[in-house]
């Protein structure tokens, strides 16, 4: 082959892979009125890449729907992709790719609490608004809205929210826990959280230990857990360890109770296990989102993706309906226009009652409060225990 | 006592992985003079080879086992041919980055390919439990200390008695006297390469089914392979795959009994230390298979 050739090859093939990994993919191209850049956040590379993906799918999903009815008051969406890797250094990567490159008026993301803790500042620099869907690091909440950073808001609940209602649960079956989390900004606030929330349940914490995504073998450290003994165990953690993790744990033949925060009471973690479905039975899990919401996006999601309804997708989504589509519209419909100030300002006054996660308001650190859900692995399928209010 | 027993067969499993891999890492080195940063990714793709031949296409363990060996093995010729050769005489910059942009490529046309969805391998097996006084443990670890230790063997013999065997030690030792005496070079080269790939599909074959595949699976594995054969003393294959299972014991009592957090740091700190008091490595011959 000449090297001609070869250089054409390589440009083609790099070209391919820009476009497979986070480049753009336009919605409908728009008539008459400019259309509204839409930029999703997510780890489309990496270990976490699994997020990503989900992110992206929904996205097209949403925009689709959107531009299918016309857009948003007559303007349609399109869609442009940051890649964080999941990481707090490509998370600034990721969004000045999106402002400066995409000129996007809006961010959806950056679904991992690194990433958004590592954008926080990036955001607020260059002025975008940014909506969380799913990163629950607590040290959030303390950086934006009044407290410093008037361009982002989140919809999730953090883990000082969660951990306090879950603490409350869990209590009531199991009085000494071992927690086993990811050794990064979603483990470890999530650790320190159930740390605080267990001590004023009377729970007893007997050890906590961190990994880092990506580990081949985690029986050294369930070896430590046999030993420690504890009632029950709660795991920081997300589906694509936790199939893994849960063989190993039937290995060692352990047998306490599972509780967990990420993504391992989901249709994506059933799916990953569903040679053997029963392998995590009795696991409950805190969460704000499964697929019983709205059985018509899991359908069409399966429909069209062919794999069952991935949570961090599904966030995503939720986060686009119900603040950023909601904002655009009253940006538009109060300015006449729907440019980022004029989006952030809006953002502000969403108040949308009856979605499927509860209510969508931002206070005024721009946290919304949206239902926690406990949802259980029984017999292989997943069982909404409780639906709990969260009060700002 | 059970304890200390448990964590050993942890060190054992996770050290069998190394070792194939590292073994497939010192072997090349060992002939070319140079580090195959995508090494990790010739096991992530021996991974989806034997995902797809036991779990796509049905067939039987062994035989999709040893499909994907053969596959990879054919990969790592090619790889030889494409990339190997064009950098060979090149500085060692360009190899470095060469390899390691071939490294990206790969796990990025995996996410392509096969998705960003873990991909598991169960066989009965890995879900059959072997309870001796109270160790427990999957019989697919077994498998995979018995494949490991017959792998070595079967490399052992293949370098001491036979032709290309010999060639691949000559060369290791004097690129250019084997050139001068007549020992077609580039063929050897290619031969490592094919059986290097071959052995870290070997290693995805056995270990899969205990470990998920999925496309970033070989970055780590390249950092401890190549720590592996540090300490070993680069290219020389026995003292890689002795210094794998150091690694994977230090890992696993590491884990165990400091930090499991830590683990891998406590685990390289090893390594700087036997370093610091032997730099040539921890046998003592600097090349040589």
């Amino acid at each position: 082959m000449t090297r001609i050739g070869r250089g054409v090859i390589g440009i083609a093939l790099a070209a391919a892979l820009a476009v497979g990994l986070g480049g753009e993919v336009p919605g409908a191209g728009a008539q008459g009125a400019p259309p509204i850049r839409v930029g999703f956040a997510s780890a489309m590379t990496g270990p976490s890449a699994i997020t990503g993906e989900g992110v992206k799918w929904a996205a097209q999903m949403v925009a689709d729907e959107y531009n299918a009815r016309g857009g948003i008051a007559g303007r349609k969406i399109e869609l442009y992709f940051g890649d964080n890797a999941g990481t707090p250094g490509e998370a600034v990567s990721a969004v000045r790719k999106l402002v400066d490159v995409d000129k996007v008026d809006v961010i959806v993301g950056q679904t991992h609490s690194g990433a958004c803790l590592g954008a926080l500042p990036v955001v607020k620099e260059l002025q975008v608004p940014m909506v969380i869907e799913a990163c629950s690091n607590p040290k959030i909440r303390d950086l934006i809205g009044k407290n410093g950073n008037e361009w982002v808001f989140r919809v999730n609940p953090d883990d000082v929210m969660l951990a306090n209602q879950f603490a409350k649960y869990m209590v009531q079956h199991v009085k000494t826990v071992s927690i086993f989390a990811q050794n990064d900004d979603f483990g470890r606030g999530a650790a320190a959280a159930y740390d605080a929330a267990f001590k004023k349940v009377g729970i007893k914490l007997v050890s906590t230990e961190f990994f880092d995504r990506g580990q081949a073998d985690y029986r050294p450290v369930l070896t430590r857990v046999k030993r420690a003994a504890p009632e029950g165990v709660l795991l920081v953690m997300l589906a694509s360890e936790g199939s893994v993790f849960m063989r190993q744990y039937r290995e060692l033949g352990l047998t306490q109770k599972l509780y967990a925060r990420g993504s391992m009471g989901t249709a994506e973690f059933l799916y990953q296990v569903r040679d053997s479905p029963h392998i995590a039975d009795g696991l409950v899990e805190a969460t704000y989102w499964t697929p019983a919401l709205d059985p018509a996006w899991e359908k069409q999601w399966m429909e069209r993706w062919k794999v069952p309804v991935r949570i961090h997708g599904s966030l995503a989504a939720i986060a686009f309906r119900y603040a950023v589509a909601p904002a655009i519209e009253a940006a538009i419909k109060k300015t006449g226009k729907a440019d980022r100030k004029a989006i952030r300002d809006a953002l502000e006054e969403v108040d949308v009652a009856n979605t499927p996660v509860g209510r969508v308001k931002f206070d005024d650190t721009h946290q919304a409060f949206i239902n926690m859900l406990l949802v259980q692995i029984d017999n292989g399928q997943l069982k909404v225990l409780e639906k709990i209010p969260i009060q700002p | 006592m059970i304890d200390l027993l448990e964590q050993l067969v942890h060190g054992l499993t996770l050290g069998s992985l190394y070792a194939m891999v590292a073994a497939g890492l010192a072997l090349m080195f060992g002939v070319v003079r140079l580090i195959n940063f995508a090494h990790g990714e010739f096991y992530m793709l021996g991974g989806y080879a034997f995902w797809y031949a036991y779990a796509v296409l049905g067939w039987p363990y062994p035989v999709a086992g040893l499909a994907a060996v053969a596959a990879m093995g054919l990969f790592g010729l090619a790889y030889e041919r494409a990339v190997i050769r064009t950098i060979l005489s090149r500085t060692w910059h360009v190899q470095l980055i060469a390899t390691l942009a071939t490294s990206i490529t790969l796990t990025n046309l995996a996410i392509l390919l096969f998705g960003t969805q873990p991909k598991e391998v169960p066989t009965r097996l890995s879900a059959a439990i072997l309870d001796v006084g109270g160790v427990r443990l999957a019989w697919q670890r077994i498998v995979v200390l018995v494949v490991a230790v017959a792998l070595f063997a079967g490399l052992e013999w293949f370098v001491g008695h036979t032709k290309l065997g010999k060639a691949m030690r000559a060369m290791s030792q004097n690129r250019e006297a084997c050139a001068v005496v007549g020992i077609d070079v580039q063929h050897v080269a290619l031969a490592a390469f094919g059986l290097s790939a071959g052995l870290a599909a070997a290693a995805a074959a056995v270990v899969s089914p205990l470990f998920n595949i999925f496309p970033d699976v070989g970055a780590l594995l390249t950092l401890k392979a190549f720590a592996a054969v540090i300490v070993g003393g680069f290219g020389f294959v026995k003292g890689a795959i002795a210094a794998a299972f150091l690694i994977g014991l230090a890992e696993s009592l590491a884990a165990g009994y400091v930090s499991y957090a830590y683990k891998d740091a406590i685990a390289f700190v090893v390594m700087v230390a036997v370093l610091l008091v032997r730099p040539q490595g921890l046998f003592g011959r600097r090349i040589g298979i």
